[in-house]
């Protein structure tokens, strides 16, 4: 088997589906890689994100892909949903593309080095559709991708580090580094600055409600840089995040990190699933919760889903436009975050102390258990929505998921039903326990959760589109 | 110019009281280094050690001291006290040094490799006195140690002198004497053999767990991947499972070995050459001491042989460091070894708090719990001391949180004892530790080992007298 498209074949032989496939994936432990599970302890971590300010290291768990030509921007803007009128050199900007039918593939951020030169950064599906393009199209564009540390002989040879400082005190902490205020520059712009004798780039970034920085060099300056922001970073509370907390700070921003990628099906992304290795990221994808769907549609997102309808530029031409332009007028689910129910949580997290059948595991600080989540929301019998990622937050100490669900009932103070755990004792994912599904009532939170963030983003990002 | 690194006891005079020093450690957590943390997830590799097999790459955590030379056995009989008179080659015992006052300073399995070779592998403080004893005693060998691998590597490459494996469950034997394309001589327990791995021939040790033969295997680092594949293939038809490093630690809660006594070597005229031999920077001068139980004597923290559960081994037949003290308390009742069944409400009050305001509990974390190198919880039954409880975790075979405890000799199993989980003030400054409240939780007072099946077919060796 070569590409995608024959292993889904192959199953289909056997008369499994791309559902099965995704589900009973034997792809182990999804590990966030390069930085140890907890600097000092996750509780902590978490809560100086909120309190103090924190250290993240990016550099490891995502890939780079270098566009760079004179046909760079064209390709671009014929894949993303964006639009590129308002691109300039020193604003980033995140880069969403969609299927023939208007579903998300992913998303992942836009750096602009020159006119003709761009870094994209995030999950690889995004970026292997737009090498797709530029490979069978007609795009005078080069390109050079460098791959995430998990799917790399040499894990630790990267072309960049990746940090950010995030948290209250983030700029006090960057004012320290620099020795001289931090650049103000607006949330998503970009700048260069001077860390530990290093050039160093900077995104204006934010989260919790406090502005920080993502910053970027060459990789063998990282540990330099790093050991700076550490140093500086002392009086003022800054703690290194290990893998344990990462993955769960999206709960408090409410970015949903997992779309499945709507490759699986359709006539018109044939051609990319033969393209796609039958050891692509899309091959080896795990779909693990309740959710159950013979069709493998069921589990792609829309733009509207995941909050950025408002991204959606109808002036330009792009994959997925007609099938966009026939959905805008709706109905459009919404993104939400689900505050879970103490007393259910407990009741599952008890399970594992008697006599009885057990409730899936339920992982602290993050229970996600494989690539793409989708755990079913229930409302009046009904299935209402999805919940795509899920886990605990110390800043407010509940277990939170965030879901998409159909715009009736999302409306905040909405009581739902999320179910915990897969049918029939579980999948043949190796992540997966025997164990028994178990209901546990949730309600309907805005998202962002954090009141923080509510009160105070002032950019006009799909944050703040999606709570207006 | 060349600068005498900082001893021990050079850290200890500025330190004060090593009480407060090793229980305010910044060291972070105690590693099992390198391996993954979970293979598949840590539920089923704990049921396959109980049910089927499993592969444990112990590679990584232990330390390696070998010792060479005519006086290689004259050593290790001044260092233990066990019997040396049937100690030939191919045999291995589990060697737990003492300090002059008859108190553990660390244990490990000693291996009779070749005349006049043996190797220690163990933890560092055991390790680290044999060393001190070949390079400053008067006998003829020559010392070479391997240390454990690093915590977090960060990228470099991780090489030790020697793979390291176990093969262990109901169904070892099973994968063994495929691995070996015949029937493989059953030899005793902790004697050595050879078996066939590929094309090697490789050394072993007969071990066990659960009550099942089991084999450690061993040989160049540089072969490990090729034995691991080996293995693998053997055991597909057997249910073998590879454990990774959180469910790893967990397995002795079953088995019942406390692995992490402190060393008594903090005082003491007699031991004080050995501390100014010992760096500062060792395990004994970075490691760190966590639990309730808080005395501003470190001597409160010793343990003898008898209290761990190594009186069986204690021999007087031959001259020894620690003898005299041995021989003083020998007769007399001691404090001894059993697993503690925690209450599961208790524990599930504990995670209750984690979702309520004000400081939770502290966490305690699945499978493994402890979040030091030494953990010392107090332990009180009709609210007066009667011990520690010194290894804690969760395991899936059994549905309970167990801890591994030494207690007074007049509790009975079946009682029921408080363990006090948490520390003083809020907490220590273990960077482990976050701000909490400290919780009583029942357990009852159950054999070591722990696990039915074991109790039932150990035959020999500290597991079967302990639990008599």
């Amino acid at each position: 088997m070569k590409s995608l498209e024959d292993v889904i074949q192959a199953a289909a032989v056997k008369g499994e589906s791309a559902v099965d496939l995704l589900r009973h994936s034997q792809t182990g432990p999804n590990v966030y890689p390069g930085v140890p599970p907890e600097f000092t302890n996750w509780r902590d971590e978490q809560q100086a994100w909120q309190k103090t300010c924190v250290l993240f290291n990016l550099s490891f768990h995502m890939a780079d892909l270098l566009v760079e030509g004179p046909d760079a921007v064209k390709l671009l803007s014929q894949l993303g949903i964006n639009s590129f009128k308002n691109l300039a050199l020193d604003r980033a900007k995140q880069f969403v593309p969609c299927s023939h039918d208007g579903h998300v593939i992913g998303d992942v951020i836009l750096f602009p080095l020159a006119a003709d030169r761009f870094n994209l950064v995030g999950r690889i599906p995004a970026l292997e559709w737009v090498q797709f393009h530029a490979k069978s199209g007609a795009y005078d564009v080069k390109l050079e991708l460098d791959e995430r540390s998990a799917a790399r002989k040499d894990p630790f040879n990267r072309k960049s580090y990746r940090f950010q400082i995030q948290g209250p005190n983030a700029m006090k902490v960057m004012e320290k580094v620099l020795g001289r205020q931090a650049p103000q520059i607006k949330f998503f712009h970009l700048c260069g600055m001077t860390i530990a004798g290093r050039p160093v780039g900077g995104l204006r970034h934010g989260m919790v409600g406090q502005p920080g920085f993502e910053l970027f060099g060459p990789y063998a300056e990282g540990e330099a840089v790093r050991e700076a922001i550490v140093r500086a970073g002392e009086e003022f509370g800054l703690r290194q995040v290990g893998g344990r907390a990462y993955s769960s700070n999206t709960l408090e921003s409410g970015w949903i990190p997992s779309p499945l990628p709507a490759v699986y099906s359709g006539e018109k992304m044939k051609p990319y699933r033969q393209w796609l290795g039958a050891d692509s990221y899309a091959a080896r994808a795990s779909i693990g919760g309740s959710f159950v769907s013979k069709n493998i549609e069921d589990y792609y997102l829309t733009p509207w889903d995941m909050g950025y309808g408002s991204f959606i530029d109808d002036e330009h031409d792009f994959i997925g436009r007609e099938a966009l332009q026939k959905m805008a007028k709706g109905p459009h689910r919404k993104k939400v975050t689900l505050a879970l129910e103490d007393t259910d949580v407990l009741r599952a997290i008890g399970s594992q102390l008697g006599k009885n059948e057990r409730a899936k595991f339920m992982e602290f600080p993050s229970a996600v258990y494989s690539m793409h989540p989708f755990d079913k929301v229930v409302a009046g019998g009904r299935t209402v929505g999805v919940s795509t990622w899920i886990g605990y937050s110390s800043n407010e100490r509940k277990m939170l998921t965030l879901a998409v669900l159909d715009a009736e009932h999302a409306e905040p103070g909405t009581e739902v039903v999320f179910v915990w755990g897969e049918e029939n004792g579980g999948t043949r994912k190796p992540m997966v326990e025997r164990h028994q599904q178990v209901e546990i009532r949730a309600i309907v939170s805005p998202v962002p959760y954090v009141e923080a963030v509510r009160k105070t983003y002032t950019d006009r990002g799909w944050r703040k589109a999606a709570v207006t | 110019m060349t600068m005498k690194a900082k001893s021990l006891e050079d850290l200890l005079k500025s330190a004060g009281n090593p009480v407060q020093m090793l229980r305010n450690s910044q060291i972070g957590a105690y590693v099992y280094p390198v391996v993954p943390s979970e293979y598949s997830n840590w539920r089923d590799e704990q049921v396959a050690w109980q049910k089927t097999a499993v592969l444990y790459d112990q590679s990584h955590h232990m330390v390696e001291q070998y010792v060479e030379g005519k006086d290689a056995l004259k050593l290790f009989t001044h260092l233990g006290t066990n019997s040396f008179a049937n100690f030939p080659v191919n045999r291995a015992k589990q060697l737990a040094p003492c300090s002059y006052s008859g108190h553990v300073i660390g244990d490990g399995i000693l291996f009779h490799l070749e005349t006049n070779k043996l190797v220690f592998v163990g933890r560092a403080p055991a390790a680290n006195w044999i060393q001190f004893h070949a390079e400053t005693g008067d006998f003829k060998v020559k010392t070479r140690k391997d240390d454990r691998s690093p915590g977090n590597p960060k990228g470099s490459a991780v090489v030790r002198r020697n793979y390291r494996f176990q093969i262990q469950g109901p169904n070892a034997w099973k994968v063994i004497e495929k691995l070996n394309r015949g029937p493989v001589p059953e030899v005793k327990f902790f004697h050595l053999g050879v078996m066939r791995i590929g094309k090697r021939k490789v050394r072993t040790l007969r071990h066990g767990m659960a009550g099942a033969p089991g084999l450690e295997v061993w040989g160049p680092y540089a072969e490990r991947e090729e034995i691991r594949e080996a293995i693998i293939e053997a055991g597909r038809d057997f249910g073998l499972k590879q454990v990774g490093s959180r469910a790893y630690a967990t397995n002795t809660l079953e088995s019942g070995w406390i692995p992490s006594p402190l060393p008594a070597i903090y005082t003491d005229e007699r031991m004080k050459d050995y501390r100014k031999w010992l760096p500062a920077a060792s395990y004994e001068g970075t490691g760190s001491i966590g639990g309730s139980f808080n005395s501003s004597n470190i001597e409160d923290y010793y343990m003898t042989p008898y209290e761990l559960g190594y009186g069986p081994f204690v021999k007087f037949d031959h001259d020894f460091i620690g003898r005299q003290a041995l021989e003083r308390i020998a007769g007399k009742p001691h404090r001894r070894k059993v697993t503690l069944a925690w209450n599961a409400e208790d524990v599930v009050k504990a995670f209750r708090s984690m979702l309520e305001q004000g400081d939770p509990y502290k966490y305690i974390d699945m499978p493994l719990s402890n979040y030091t190198s030494a953990s010392y919880d107090k332990l009180t039954a009709g609210g007066k001391p009667v011990g520690f409880s010194m290894f804690a975790g969760y395991s899936y075979n059994e549905r309970s949180y167990l801890s591994l405890a030494v207690v007074d000799p007049d509790i009975q199993f079946g009682n029921e004892v408080k363990l006090l989980w948490g520390e003083e003030g809020g907490g220590t400054k273990k960077t482990t530790v976050e701000r909490h409240r400290q919780v009583e939780i029942r357990a009852i007072v159950s054999p070591v080992p722990y696990a039915k099946q074991a109790q039932a077919s150990y035959h020999q060796g500290w597991r079967s007298k302990a639990a008599a």
